[in-house]
């Protein structure tokens, strides 16, 4: 051997340990050489080896090694929507919005409940169902409400399926959903941290880095989580195509889900769909910072309470009665 | 024996101490509700939907200053009335139509209902009319309803009752009286829901 090759091959070496390298790094880039080179090598990974085309190959990879959303720069988040949004047309050939908006500042979420006031229409059930693009098939909803017998004030008493003309007499109704805990007791059960509260109160899933074990599910005193047992069914004409990251964009298979006050709405200042749907005007919803909001004024003026208030678990979600 | 009661007392001492350490450090969401005093910019949340329902400036004073309604007038089929109803008698072409044949009105308590004057203007027909004889435009009817109704009023004013419209941040608009409730007969009728729910798994 030359002295010459000994030189070169020195020299590679200490390039190849200057050159920062994790663990991420490395085996994103042998992803990409094996997406690109080595179809044995895609066999029986995550991603289905029969995906159509390289392009889609390439960035199911890319989506596989990216990061939790809290860790990722605002470049990193534009990239992953990006991608999702391309990926929605390969998959489903579906023109979707993506968003990745931040919390807006000094706001606080807040939710009430007019218990006097809702006659049971469940028009924000549907509504809801249709802006966060919810499962049809099994019949998802994140929004329950329940028929009520008077002087009764814990759902699990109440009738949540009813179907008959309402209201009825003498009865009365009572909705149940996400309530957005301060302290909440599904984030603490999370083994893989993929979910969390917002500095706007609003506490989401990442549903990329949701395992789904339902540990939160089990966690949650108030049944505010759903889980996605199949890939959801949803007509395509009625895809909400305005979605957000942490919000109602398409669940995979195997994630929980729940509300996020309409976090792709609401964070452009708008009302959550179950909101702007209620014919009945029994649900308020608004900044809780804000000294003049509507919500404010319900908490100042108005007989307010939380369920089960004595967990601790201090939900922003309060019901009143006129 | 006494070690044990010893064992007791440190215990109890323990439990004692670290529940009036967590009784002090659980604070609730609350009281920091209670202690945000500063205003917030409601407009400057930039927003991607805009009202398009025609509003008008309300003539009353919400907690914040002013706020819009949606209007009424241009709701009204057959506004303005005096088209109709001028000093002469009406002669109307299609009698059962244009002469409120369809108007079902169930206000008030059974054995006294109100009656068209109890709140039109009896000769001026494009108004309304109060008990203090009072003109009401029929875009600020919150006037009129309020008079028996000023529980609702004052809560449609806070925001306890009705509801906004499209955006909680930006100008506030809210829904008028008779955007939801039909003046004639403000009940809500009984109807079938618009949707079912399936147990939960």
């Amino acid at each position: 051997m030359s002295s010459k090759k000994i030189k070169n091959k020195e020299i590679r070496a200490a390039s190849l340990l200057e050159k920062k390298s994790t663990r991420r790094n490395f085996l994103k880039g042998l992803s990409i050489a094996a997406a690109a080179g080595s179809a044995a090598l895609t066999t029986g990974c995550i991603p289905a080896a029969d995906a159509a085309s390289t392009e889609e190959l390439k960035l199911r990879w890319q989506e596989f090694f990216k990061k939790n959303y809290r860790l990722m720069t605002q470049e990193e988040k534009d990239a992953t929507v990006a991608r999702l949004e391309r990926l929605s047309k390969l998959n489903a050939n579906l023109d979707v919005q993506m968003g990745s908006y931040p919390p807006l500042d000094g706001v606080l979420y807040g939710y009430a409940f007019n218990i006097t006031r809702c006659e049971g229409f469940m028009e924000c059930v549907t509504a809801c169902v249709k802006e966060n693009n919810l499962d049809r098939k099994t019949n998802t909803q994140y929004i329950r409400i329940f028929e009520m017998e008077p002087g009764q004030l814990d759902p699990s008493t109440g009738d949540g399926q009813y179907y008959h003309e309402v209201p009825v007499d003498n009865k009365f109704y009572m909705g149940t959903q996400c309530f957005h805990c301060e302290k909440a007791p599904c984030t603490k059960a999370c083994p893989t941290k993929a979910t969390w509260k917002e500095p706007d109160g609003i506490v989401v899933v990442d549903y990329d880095w949701c395992i789904g074990c339902r540990y939160c599910q089990a966690a949650c005193p108030y049944y505010g989580r759903r889980f996605n047992w199949g890939k959801p069914e949803i007509p395509k004409e009625e895809v909400t195509r305005r979605q957000h990251y942490l919000g109602n964009r398409i669940r995979p298979m195997g994630k929980m889900e729940k509300c996020t006050f309409c976090i792709q709405r609401t964070r452009k200042g708008r009302l959550p769909a179950c909101v702007e749907a209620c014919p009945t005007g029994a649900r308020v919803f608004g900044n809780l910072l804000d000294p003049e909001s509507e919500i404010r004024y319900v908490l100042k003026h108005k007989k307010v309470f939380r369920m089960k208030e004595e967990l601790g678990t201090d939900p922003k979600f309060w019901y009143f009665i006129d | 024996m006494t070690k044990l009661n010893y064992s007791c007392l440190f215990l109890l001492f323990f439990v004692g101490l670290s529940h009036s350490l967590g009784a002090a450090s659980e604070k609730s969401i609350v009281d920091e509700i209670k202690n945000a005093e500063d205003r917030f910019d409601n407009r400057s949340v930039p927003l991607v939907e805009q009202v398009v329902d025609e509003a008008v400036l309300a003539k009353e004073e919400y907690q914040g200053g002013s706020f819009r309604v949606l209007a009424r007038k241009a709701k009204i089929e057959r506004y303005k009335c005096s088209s109709c109803h001028t000093d002469k008698p009406v002669t109307a072409q299609q009698g059962a139509l244009l002469t409120h044949g369809d108007i079902i009105l169930e206000h008030g308590s059974e054995d006294q209902g109100l009656s068209c004057i109890d709140c039109h203007h009896p000769q001026d027909r494009d108004y309304l009319e109060d008990k203090k004889g009072r003109k009401i435009d029929f875009d600020h009817s919150y006037q009129l309803c309020g008079q028996c109704h000023f529980r609702q009023k004052r809560d449609w004013l806070g925001g306890a009752h009705g509801k906004r419209v499209v955006n909680w941040a930006g100008e506030r608009t809210v829904y008028n009286c008779t955007t939801c409730h039909n003046p004639h007969s403000p009940r809500f009728e009984k109807r079938f829901p618009a949707t079912y729910s399936v147990e939960l798994d």
